[in-house]
């Protein structure tokens, strides 16, 4: 099912993982790694940032958990029952998405780093 | 006795276990028992991390708490489905990436101890043990519903080991059929049950708010009418606590119901308080205060029922972290074939469990009136217990509405999706606690050269155990008369695992995952103070609730922590800040830190399997290429 890794040790830099033709090493991680955490802590920021939103106005926004907006519905009752599901879908599918193209694009850029990082030996 | 619903039940129940006898043939691997083979779709997948997750919480709890507490009841079904963004966005990928068994190995391949690994085991078991005791509890409440009659002998006072006997033939049904079922289907077994249970529980929801709405409920409309008057709860107090005085208001919980119940209803609490034994338990209705604005009247629309201002942030704290935080949820990660497989199997959740938790306060909200009108016209369910037409158990609201709604047939069909709820739910956890003992405990320390089956043994063995221990935790509950203590006992119980794992595993993890300089001294510190940290103060939030002197006072420190109904607001935090402080302290990272890091964030090896097509998954009941 899998390759078994076959990781060599030379040094610190020269360390790497290899399945089949693929090889990823410390620096080609590592620029994954920084494009991966940009994109997930972008998303968490703005998921977090609203996820809190909604506690601190019902503590201190008195409008929001007073005013109807819709029959019984007040814009809190309204967010935590139905819109938060909303903004919740769309920022799984926009992340996935966006996931998937980084994931696309650092696959063949770390390729190319790990090669150049252990000069050609993985080809 | 509901004769089609019990059929309906029964039905469910041998469709379970063929399944699981079925799937027999794929559990020949530790691999298989545990993980499926790795080889679950995403749609697979997704419905069987849904069927894990929305257990006895949320198919009873989260309607029952939006009747119970209205809006704060309706964060419950929000603060559920938000934790899945926190998985997908910081867990899921590079959980499957690692790809291990349980998360205990994932703790020991990247801080490299057996100590770390076996206080990860540790936290498992207690997070899974937690989360066992409120499906046991939602057994035996169904149970009783339902069935109405046990087959245990009742004692002179009507007990049996001091709990209901008909509650307590439900959860050792419950036990006795979890046991079976998971023992012999393990992993496979399990997910093929579960993405089962799952679509069932779906369905049942949905019937309920198609049936409420085919009956002219009007949400907006509704919820304006629950809104207008001032919010009304039933509590179970003894007659001593109903009459004490409160020293700084002057006024005993007794002048709350006069001004609250019927004079029928009081009629009833008087005669118990004249025979003057003070320790004889009574159903009350009381007006609710508001404990987040508490110059506002208290009512269905608005929040303030169950939480103050700290708990309002530390409960939507736990829920959105604890999701990262529980065991069985993260080793259903390891069953996908890649970390896009993983990503996509959330989206599925979310879109899954989404639509359910829009429907679940929908169901909470109709039970309201319908419940009420149900009590007067003399239709309301006999096996329910309630107090001018409001439930005295709000968890046991989604069969009492099911019954009103649509009679037996409806009953039935949200029995049987209660008790596919708890399945689905304890099956998750009975592999997971399975798993960190067989797998992490046996299969590394105690007989690392164990044979294929003998291993899968020990797994099964291990299921046996924790099914009879989720017995001992769901006779527990009435025994200590913790049901007495809180409104919605199912949902929060579940809160309490959430703030667990939100406590003790999410910190290990994101340092582990995000940060390079985590160190093993740093994890471990940090994992016992999440741990010990939310136990602690959740079994001092019971304790002020079951009146223990020593936590009774509301003043202090030791009063102020009693009080808060969530510690996560505060345990997660110190939790994280004790793994970064004692790492930076410590500085000695694993020799191998490169190669971890490539383990977790490397992508070779999905490259890989990508060229050579093995991304792709196979059928959910022919397994993978």
């Amino acid at each position: 099912m899998t390759s078994p890794a076959d990781t060599t040790s030379a040094g610190t830099s020269q360390t790497f993982i290899r399945h089949g033709d693929h090889i990823d090493t410390i620096e080609s991680v590592d620029m994954v790694f920084r494009e991966q955490r940009k994109l997930s802590f972008t998303y968490g920021a703005i998921f977090f940032a609203v996820t809190l939103f909604i506690p601190a106005s019902s503590v201190w926004w008195e409008a929001w958990y007073t005013t109807p907006v819709w029959g019984g519905f007040t814009l809190n009752y309204l967010v935590v029952s139905l819109l938060y599901y909303i903004f919740l879908w769309t920022m799984a599918w926009t992340y996935s998405k966006q996931a998937d193209k980084l994931d696309e694009s650092l696959m063949h850029m770390a390729d190319e780093v790990a090669n150049k990082s252990i000069g050609g030996e993985g080809q | 006795m509901n004769t089609i619903a019990i059929i309906l039940v029964i039905a469910l129940v041998l469709f379970t276990i063929a399944l699981s006898i079925f799937s027999r043939r794929f559990t020949r691997t530790t691999a298989d028992f545990y993980l499926a083979g790795r080889k679950v779709g995403s749609f697979s997948n997704a419905s069987a991390i849904s069927g894990d997750y929305l257990s006895a919480a949320s198919f009873l709890g989260v309607a029952g708490a939006v009747y119970a507490s209205g809006l704060d009841g309706v964060w419950y079904a929000a603060g559920f489905a938000g934790g899945f963004m926190v998985v997908v966005l910081f867990i899921a990928s590079a959980l499957r990436r690692f790809g291990e068994y349980t998360v205990a190995d994932f703790a020991y391949g990247r801080f490299g101890s057996d100590r770390v690994r076996l206080v990860t085991v540790v936290a498992t078991l207690l997070v899974s043990i937690f989360y066992m005791a409120p499906q046991m509890y939602g057994a035996g409440t169904t149970w009783k519903i339902l069935v109405g009659r046990g087959f245990f002998p009742a004692g002179a006072d009507g007990l049996f080991l001091g709990v209901d006997p008909i509650y307590l033939s439900g959860v050792t049904v419950v036990a006795a059929i979890m046991m079976f079922y998971v023992a012999m289907g393990g992993m496979k077994g399990t997910t093929l049950n579960q993405i089962f249970q799952f679509w069932w529980l779906w369905f049942a929801m949905f019937l309920v708010v198609a049936f409420a709405f085919g009956q002219g409920f009007n949400y907006p409309a509704e919820l304006k009418t629950a809104s207008e008057a001032k919010l009304t709860a039933t509590k179970t107090l003894t007659v001593k606590e109903l009459t004490a005085v409160d020293a700084k208001t002057g006024k005993a919980p007794l002048d709350n119901a006069k001004a609250t119940m019927s004079a029928e209803s009081l009629a009833e609490v008087e005669k118990a308080i004249a025979a003057g034994d003070e320790t004889v338990k009574v159903n009350v209705l009381l007006t609710q205060k508001n404990k987040l604005h508490d110059t506002r009247n208290m009512i269905f629309g608005e929040p303030g029922h169950r939480y103050n201002t700290f708990d309002q942030f530390s409960m939507v704290l736990a829920l959105v972290l604890g999701t990262a935080g529980l065991p069985h949820i993260l080793n259903r990660y390891y069953t996908n074939p890649s970390g896009a497989a993983a990503r996509r199997s959330t989206f599925w959740v979310l879109i899954f469990i989404g639509t359910f938790y829009i429907m679940a306060p929908i169901a909470g909200l109709a039970a309201r009136s319908r419940i009420l009108d149900a009590f007067a016209n003399g239709t309301a369910p006999a096996n329910a217990a309630y107090v001018d037409g409001i439930l005295v158990k709000s968890d046991a609201l989604m069969p009492t509405i099911g019954q009103i709604l649509g009679g037996e047939w409806l009953l039935g069909i949200v029995a049987a999706g209660a008790f596919a709820a708890m399945f689905s739910t304890i099956g998750g956890l009975l592999i997971a606690s399975a798993s960190a003992v067989g797998h992490d405990v046996y299969e590394k320390y105690i007989n690392p050269n164990a044979t294929e089956a003998n291993r899968v043994a020990v797994g099964k063995g291990a299921v046996i155990f924790f099914a009879s221990l989720a017995w001992v935790v769901g006779w527990a509950i009435p025994y200590t008369g913790l049901q007495n203590a809180y409104p919605a006992l199912i949902a929060m119980m579940v809160t309490w695992a959430f703030a667990v794992g939100a406590s003790a595993f999410v910190p290990m993890l994101l340092t582990g995952i995000w940060w390079k300089g985590t160190t093993e001294r740093g994890a471990i510190s940090g994992m016992l103070v999440g741990l010990v940290g939310s136990i602690a103060i959740i079994f001092m939030n019971i304790s002020q609730q079951l009146k223990v002197p020593a936590f009774a006072a509301d003043q202090g420190v030791v009063g102020f922590l009693a009080s808060l109904t969530f510690p996560v607001l505060f345990t997660f935090p110190a939790a994280l800040l004790t793994i970064i402080v004692v790492s930076k302290l410590d500085g000695q990272l694993p020799k191998n830190l490169d190669e971890i890091w490539m383990r977790i964030h490397g992508t070779a090896h999905e490259r890989y399997e990508r060229e050579l097509g093995l991304d792709k998954v196979g059928g959910v009941f022919g397994g993978g290429k």
